[in-house]
């Protein structure tokens, strides 16, 4: 393997803007984390419009910063206040919890910085190892190859989203409708614009980013009913005992591995591989009544595991250009924004960037351990802010912020539209996250689909006989229509078994 | 009304304090301690997110999902008409209106499909009084909008941000004033002296 | 009728509960503990801790006094979630610890315990902590 951009990206992440971004980025993800409300996707929304003026690479360390500095924020209050921050720390609220109750705060804050850490860093190794590998192969992908890659994609991030795979996929398709407003590249006809000169152009993705998920989370939050209050937490012991770290460190690389291969999976993600590395855990372990009464593994494995699920999320957007997850779909749209198109050629063209951003990985894992123990009492106290004084300020700052990208009122408008329909939407149960996705994924899916039925003559059945393009779609049918028929063919057993247990019953 | 938070009653204390036991400390047994060793992971989760649910509003009936799915399909039915317009060309040849057509296809059977499931839905919210709020909420932004470009952007920031304050949050007139001002001076120092930011303002 | 107690965890909160204690007793009558965090944020420093809860659960039980606390956060005022509360429970006196500040204080910070003063419609007894080396 060429050693060279490698070195060269670490040249990139010691220059001192890069390395005051990634720091800022952290801290803010941090932040986010702690505070219930806004999530890292709809930080990095409302942030977009700080990347225009910086550049590409600074602008994608600092996002993925956030990403991943949210993963550790989330842990601070499920542990302090049983309150997941984040839905990929819901799992450490069990064991980390307990720990607290039982004085060891401290050990459980600790024992998830260090295991997120290893994770992170054993995910960015593997992928600085892995990803060129990927890109290098899918430099032969051609447009079938990319229409089942995307089609693929986007089911998996609906299927495995939060909320009823129906209305997500339902989601993807209003998502990909709306790529299609505007120019048509082929022929040039404008579509869905409605005479309207502001669409001629197709719809900016900033917009729909920031209403759908900023604006559209704080209107959301504002039917919230009050939740009860705690008192303030008091973290004492800082750091696990050697005890503690030999035995989590099973579940410390365990978790890394679990979180890795998670994470790459299209929809997979840090929520699943925190439940799956918890899971494994207790399943492997000797007295697995431990789990939930404050056993270190079950705040290591999950904590290890999100971490590394979070970075190799990164993978498919930077080798394929597919992101993953919804926060993946906000970092591919910023990365569009720069003039930057993600896909294989990206490690080879700009290996800069490539480099920069996964070293800046290390960087950013290294200052989340260093700072998170300090930090936890600023934490605890930004906990006392009001959600009722912070919704405002974040509305304004996402009104104002959507309009230095053009200078243009019309965004403002949008910004409105789409946050009216973003707060519908997870009011109704769709999750905006495979809008989004579908959105940016939706003009790379047509032009490629369009490109593949002119190749194949009109054929479609052509796609099964190139094997990737095959394979690929042949996991999207299956990935599609499985559950549903399991769960219809569920139905029916269910009904049909009843009439046989009530004679049970009557006897 | 009486609610106790999640860490109010801690383990020891739910046996045998009749003259101290919250009125809710009993309704959620587990509400002050881990889940029982007993319960398996699925069952856990599902209980960390009933506390969520706690403080939503309650799920919508059949009918509403009956709606949501209607629209659905008159979304999938307006694009699909749509897409006719456009050209639909053919699997040879695809038009403008091709892709469209698709999706809006698609679009259709799903909502459809939405229909025949709305009596098992159970993931839509009721809209309630606070969903008043929410209407509030877009109505400032609207506002905001409308009038930025004839009076600049700080008056009706601050208005904004007067409103949310104040009604939507319930803070005291004091606080709410201060903060509005506070930040609008705030956005006015970053975004017109230090950034320089072309945005419409008065002052 | 019950003796309801406006709880803070500080010195005022402290005395305001150990006079509603005595004052329950000497009434024969049940102490209403309203612990009432302003909501919105997950964390107050107004929240009585669980142990705090603990502990005047004890004490009311050395007095056979019977207890119920409220923890419910509140949106809004103060002043007006106190008074509701008592109108509620009917209580036959609000208990509040106060303190002493100067007037600018009071001009730019309101008080809460000047409101329930002077709007409740039942007795209120006002108390400040001890200063006591004993």
């Amino acid at each position: 393997m060429d050693l060279a951009p490698v070195i060269d990206g670490f040249g990139v992440v010691l220059e001192p803007t890069n390395l005051l971004y990634c720091l800022i980025g952290v801290v803010i993800g941090m932040l986010i984390g702690v505070l219930p409300g806004l999530g890292p996707a709809a930080t990095i929304a409302i942030l977009l419009p700080v990347t225009f003026g910086i550049e590409p690479v600074t602008a994608i360390i600092m996002l993925s910063g956030i990403f991943y500095g949210a993963q550790y924020g989330g842990t601070i209050t499920s542990v302090l206040l049983r309150l997941p921050g984040e839905a990929s720390s819901v799992v450490t609220v069990f064991d980390g919890h307990a720990l607290a109750r039982q004085g060891k705060a401290g050990t459980a804050l600790g024992i998830a910085a260090i295991g997120s850490f290893v994770g992170g860093t054993v995910s960015i190794i593997v992928l600085s190892l892995v990803a060129p590998l990927v890109a290098s192969f899918a430099l032969d992908f051609g447009p079938p190859e990319y229409t089942a890659l995307a089609l693929l994609g986007i089911l998996l991030v609906s299927t495995v989203s939060s909320g009823d795979r129906l209305k997500a996929v339902i989601a993807a398709c209003v998502g990909l409708l709306l790529a299609t407003v505007g120019r048509d590249g082929f022929t040039g006809a404008e579509r869905f614009t409605f005479g309207n000169l502001q669409l001629a152009d197709g719809l900016d993705f900033v917009p729909i980013a920031m209403g759908l998920f900023g604006l559209g989370e704080i209107l959301y939050n504002l039917e919230e009913r009050h939740r009860s209050v705690q008192a303030p937490a008091v973290v004492a012991n800082v750091w696990p005992s050697r005890a503690d770290l030999r035995q989590s460190s099973g579940a410390i690389g365990r978790g890394s591995v679990i979180g890795f291969l998670l994470g790459i999976l299209p929809g997979g993600g840090a929520t699943l591989a925190s439940l799956a590395a918890y899971a494994v855990e207790k399943k492997r372990a000797k007295h697995p009544e431990r789990f939930g009464q404050g056993a270190v593994e079950g705040v290591a494995a999950p904590e290890t595991a999100n971490n590394a699920a979070a970075t190799s999320s990164f993978i498919p957007l930077l080798t394929l250009g597919i992101p993953a997850n919804a926060t993946m779909a906000v970092i591919f749209g910023a990365l569009l924004i720069q003039g930057v198109s993600p896909g294989p050629q990206l490690v080879t063209q700009e290996p800069e960037l490539f480099w920069g951003v996964v070293n800046s990985m290390y960087i950013g894992n290294i200052l989340l351990l260093i700072m998170s123990i300090p930090l936890v009492g600023l934490f605890v106290r930004i906990l006392r802010v009001r959600a009722t004084v912070l919704a405002p300020i974040t509305v304004l700052i996402t009104l104002i912020g959507v309009y230095t990208v053009n200078n243009s009122v019309f965004d403002i408008m949008l910004v409105i539209v789409f946050g009216a329909l973003g707060y519908l939407m997870k009011k109704l149960g769709f999750d905006p996250g495979p809008l989004v996705l579908a959105f940016v994924l939706g003009s790379l899916l047509e032009d490629s689909l369009r490109r593949s039925l002119l190749i194949f003559d009109g054929d479609p059945t052509q796609f099964f006989t190139r094997p990737i393009s095959g394979v690929l779609l042949v996991v999207f049918l299956l990935v599609a229509l499985l559950p549903p028929v399991r769960a219809a063919l569920r139905r029916r057993r269910a009904a049909t078994r009843t009439p046989d247990t009530t004679p049970k019953e009557l006897v | 009304m009486t609610s106790a938070p999640q860490g109010s009653t801690g383990p020891g204390s739910h046996d045998g304090s009749p003259a101290g036991a919250t009125a809710a400390g009993t309704a959620q047994p587990a509400a002050g301690g881990a889940p029982a060793p007993e319960m398996d992971l699925a069952e856990a989760i599902h209980q960390v997110e009933a506390e969520e649910q706690e403080v939503r509003p309650p799920a919508a009936g059949p009918l509403s999902n009956v709606l949501v799915a209607v629209a659905v399909i008159v979304l999938g039915v307006a694009a699909l008409v749509g897409s006719s317009a456009l050209g639909l060309g053919s699997a040879r040849s695809p038009d403008s209106g091709t892709f469209p057509l698709l999706v809006s296809a698609l679009l259709v059977l799903l909502g459809l499909g939405l229909v025949a499931a709305a009596r098992r839905t159970e993931d839509a919210e009721r809209f309630t009084g606070a969903s008043w709020l929410v209407a509030a909420g877009l109505a400032t932004m609207v506002g905001f909008v409308a009038v930025i470009g004839v009076i600049g952007f700080e008056i009706p920031a601050a208005l904004l941000a007067f409103v949310w304050l104040r009604f939507l949050g319930h803070e005291s007139w004091r606080s709410s004033v201060l903060i509005s001002l506070g930040v609008v001076a705030a956005f006015y120092l970053v975004f017109v002296v230090a950034l320089s930011v072309p945005i419409p303002h008065l002052f | 009728m019950t003796v309801l107690v406006g709880f803070v965890p500080t010195p005022e909160g402290e005395a305001a509960f150990t006079a509603g204690l005595a004052e329950a007793r000497r009434r024969g009558e049940d102490l209403l503990v309203l612990n009432t965090p302003r909501g919105g944020a997950p964390v107050s420093a107004d929240a009585a801790p669980p142990e705090l809860v603990e502990q005047q659960t004890a004490r009311a039980q050395a007095d056979s006094v019977g207890l119920e606390v409220r923890q419910a956060p509140h949106s809004g005022d103060l002043a007006d979630e106190v008074l509701r509360v008592a109108e509620e429970a009917d209580a036959s006196v609000i208990v509040i610890g106060i303190r002493r500040r100067s007037p600018v204080g009071k001009l730019l910070m309101g008080s809460s315990a000047q409101r329930i003063l002077l709007d409740a419609d039942r007795p209120v007894l006002a108390v400040k902590p001890q200063h006591d080396a004993g």
